[in-house]
């Protein structure tokens, strides 16, 4: 295990449910949410929304955010894992806008939260985004295969990196 | 007479029954509309005609777009078609299913009014039971779905239709409007704070103004208080046929009443602030009063019902209907054609000849339970058969149907609910709202800020300003309706009441039919199911925006959005067709509320300009 940072970190997932791959977002943090964190480490699902993760945000000063999410964009591979920095090149105020009006009628999308809450100036100072590349959209809880090995690795990683132990 | 289109008459003790001797009572000719050989040979010959389109783009799910043709030289509008460019599908999805599942997969139809959804559904799912929930559970239904609207209305004033009156969207539009408003004092500095009206266009500028970010907080206190009494938002888990399946306390009830009361005082700000712009464009430019006008035919199934009179039935719903905070109604050429749930119920029909579904023959139901008449064409009757194909103008261009009443193109919103509630005065006794036959009285107890009284009136003239102003009020109205129930609910509480749902069996045998009687934040929702053998054989959604995004009937009658944007004057200041941006045409639109997500691009001329009318998906079949 490697050293943990210091400061409050939020481990967050965003996306809809029973999608397939494209679920894998919340699908991860159920699994992350089932096992013990040390203090300073806290894991949630953040679908309910940019708004109020905005204010979430606001008021919890964390210093670290790793949000995942399933996203299809084009020529990535299905079922590969791509982790950044997150580096927030402004947008125009119209396009935030049309954002905030899609997150507040209910539209659940890792960018909306992203872009929103930078527009905000909320967003903790340090965030990684890690984003699947989904092969399987349709109806469904299963994963496809190359996204079911994707999001054990990031489940075994994130274990790893932030020391999470089974709860009894 | 309450039908004047369709042949149903009244026998002396008020029973609705079919006219006598007419060959085929709800038959009829589709009317044949002008072709589009003949709109293309209008568009060449005339130069200052366009074709002005709001197309989507699907990023988001559920979308509305719009095709119009306007006549720039005449800053008119010509013709105009509202396309729902999605498949909502419920009504496939629910088919088959455990009826209690429709609770919560009907609630998924909307990212804003998930809860009215799910409430809806237990209401028609009781009826059909043959259960009633318990006294708090009633005052808890009503205290949510009071929440819940107090989290859309600021929602729609502030976020959505609220920018179209921002001091970027007048200065760019309008400017003469903006010097205007520099020189113009607000009427009720003393109540909102701002001196001039361009001071509250400045702060309504989105995501920088501090009535948008203002509205932003306060919808997420609105959602707080739902989640006190409801556990979680959008999509609650706890809307039961029967009740609720939570646990109440005087903690929690208190909890909730901390949030209400700042919506209270924010309810006091709201209404005076955008009294004072939407009077400030009507003196500034009485042709305001032609945007988004049409005509003054509303309906409105009432909500927020009284724990003494509901009992779930259909047999009783007349009563209960009246009984309820907001009265259910039909207005029609601003006169009240009727206040009972099964006048509104039989006089529905739905129709698909301008919709991309297939017809149906509709003979299982011909009459309700008490054997008034019903259409083929009514929700219990009809069947969702998608087919979907290409877009022509003048058949088939749109996922939504034509929802009309007694064959009329309706329209609804929380000022509906304030027109029927003023007109017909059965609002039950209370000390904070009181009907007074052509307005609504609004007694706002102190809490943070002083006592304030306000007072709604039935408008002379419908219009985007008057739908907008009416929704400002509609927050005051909300509020003290969640004032009512949290009086009564903490009383309750207080003698040892505290029951809040209903044991039940699910009948596994047998028809079983129901309708949910309620109101979503935009207006009108009724969910009609029938049961078979324990499974959902049919299932209908009618949402606000179903009704308000329709088509065309097939008797050529065009949908509200449409006679609105038909009816509306170009009053936008440009010197060239690539100038326009169709701001006036967009204002007409967002009045509304429209309830499907979508990207609408402006063509005039070469120029392509975007913007867009956001909503949620529940306008769409």
């Amino acid at each position: 295990m490697t050293t943990k940072p210091a400061g409050r970190t939020l481990i967050a997932g965003v996306g809809y449910r029973n999608l397939r791959d494209l679920s894998a977002g919340n699908a991860i943090i159920d699994t992350l949410l089932a096992m013990d964190w040390p203090s300073g480490v806290e894991v949630e699902d953040l679908s309910y929304g940019p708004m109020d993760a905005l204010f979430r945000f606001k008021e919890a000063a964390f210093e670290r955010l790793i949000v995942i999410g399933a996203v299809a964009r084009p020529g990535r591979i299905p079922g590969e894992v791509y982790r950044s920095r997150w580096q927030y090149e402004a947008e125009p105020p119209d396009q935030v806008q049309a954002r905030v009006a899609e997150a507040v009628t209910g539209v659940i999308s890792l960018d909306n939260l992203l872009i929103i809450c930078a527009h905000f100036e909320v967003l903790p100072p340090d965030t990684i985004v890690i984003e699947i590349e989904p092969e399987d959209g349709d109806w469904g809880e299963e994963f496809s295969p190359r996204v079911a090995a994707a999001a054990d690795r990031i489940v075994a990683q994130i274990v790893s990196k932030w020391g999470a132990s089974l709860v009894e | 007479m309450c039908f004047k289109n369709l042949p149903v008459e009244f026998d002396a003790s008020g029973k609705p029954y079919l006219k006598e001797g007419v060959a085929n009572p709800y038959g009829y000719e589709p009317r044949k509309d002008l072709t589009h050989d003949q709109i293309t040979d209008l568009l060449t010959r005339n130069g200052h005609i366009k074709e002005v389109n709001f197309d989507p783009v699907t990023r988001v799910a559920g979308a509305l777009a719009f095709h119009s043709v306007v006549d720039l030289e005449q800053r008119s509008v010509v013709e105009t078609n509202a396309v729902a460019t999605l498949f909502r599908g419920y009504e496939v999805i629910l088919k088959g299913r455990d009826p209690r599942d429709a609770i919560f997969i009907s609630s998924r139809a909307c990212g804003v009014c998930g809860g009215v959804h799910s409430t809806c559904s237990a209401l028609a799912l009781e009826m059909a039971f043959g259960i009633q929930p318990p006294p708090l559970g009633v005052i808890l239904r009503n205290l949510l779905l009071a929440a819940e609207f107090l989290y859309d209305h600021p929602l729609h004033l502030f976020l959505l239709a609220g920018p179209d009156y921002s001091q970027s969207a007048v200065e760019a539009t309008n400017p003469e409007l903006w010097d205007r408003a520099l020189r113009t004092p607000a009427e009720h500095t003393g109540v909102h704070g701002y001196a001039t009206i361009a001071e509250i266009m400045t702060d309504l500028n989105p995501l920088s103004g501090n009535l948008y970010l203002e509205a932003l907080g306060m919808t997420r206190i609105a959602r707080e208080a739902y989640v006190i009494l409801g556990g979680k938002y959008p999509h609650p888990q706890t809307i039961v046929p029967g009740g609720i399946s939570t646990t109440v306390t005087l903690t929690t009830f208190n909890e909730y009443y901390s949030r209400l009361l700042k919506l209270v005082d924010y309810s006091k700000k709201v209404a005076l602030l955008w009294d004072d712009v939407f009077d400030f464009f009507l003196r500034a430019n009485p042709e305001y009063a032609r945007v988004g006008a049409r005509r003054k035919n509303l309906i409105d199934t009432g909500l927020w019902d009284s724990p003494d009179s509901y009992d779930a039935t259909y047999k009783n719903c007349n009563e209960w209907g009246k009984a309820r905070w907001a009265t259910p109604g039909v207005i029609i050429d601003g006169e009240l054609r009727t206040t009972n749930l099964q006048d509104i119920n039989i006089g529905l029909e739905e129709f698909v000849e301008h919709s991309f579904y297939e017809g149906w023959n509709g003979e299982r139901f011909p009459t309700d339970e008490s054997g008034a008449p019903l259409s083929p064409h009514h929700p219990w009757n009809k069947e969702t058969k998608p087919r979907p194909e290409g877009i022509n103008w003048k058949e088939k261009y749109t996922w939504d149907t034509a929802p009309r009443w007694d064959r009329m193109s309706m329209e609804t919103g929380p000022y509906s609910r304030m027109w029927n509630t003023a007109l017909a005065q059965e609002i039950p006794d209370n000390d904070f709202i009181e009907a007074t036959g052509h307005s609504l009285k609004l007694r706002l107890p102190k809490a943070a800020k002083p006592a304030l009284d306000l007072e709604w009136h039935i408008p002379q003239d419908w219009n985007a300003l008057e739908r907008n102003r009416a929704r400002a009020y509609a927050m005051a109205y909300t509020a003290l309706v969640a004032m009512n129930d949290w009086l009564r609910g903490l009383a309750m509480l207080r003698d040892g009441e505290t029951k809040v749902s209903t044991e039940y069996e699910m009948p596994r045998r047998g028809t079983q039919i129901g309708v949910g009687f309620w109101g979503a934040g935009r207006g009108y929702l009724t969910h009609h199911a029938v049961i078979d053998n324990g499974k959902i054989a049919n299932y209908q959604i009618l949402t606000p925006s179903t009704w308000m995004a329709s088509p065309r009937d097939p008797f050529g009658n065009p949908g509200p959005y449409e006679e609105a944007v038909m009816n509306t004057p170009l009053l936008e200041t440009f010197d060239k067709p690539e100038d326009f941006k169709g701001i006036d045409i967009l204002r007409a639109i967002r009045s509304f509320d429209p309830c499907m997500p979508c990207t609408t691009h402006v063509y005039a001329g070469d120029r392509t300009i975007v913007r867009e009318v956001n909503t949620c998906a529940c306008g769409v079949e």
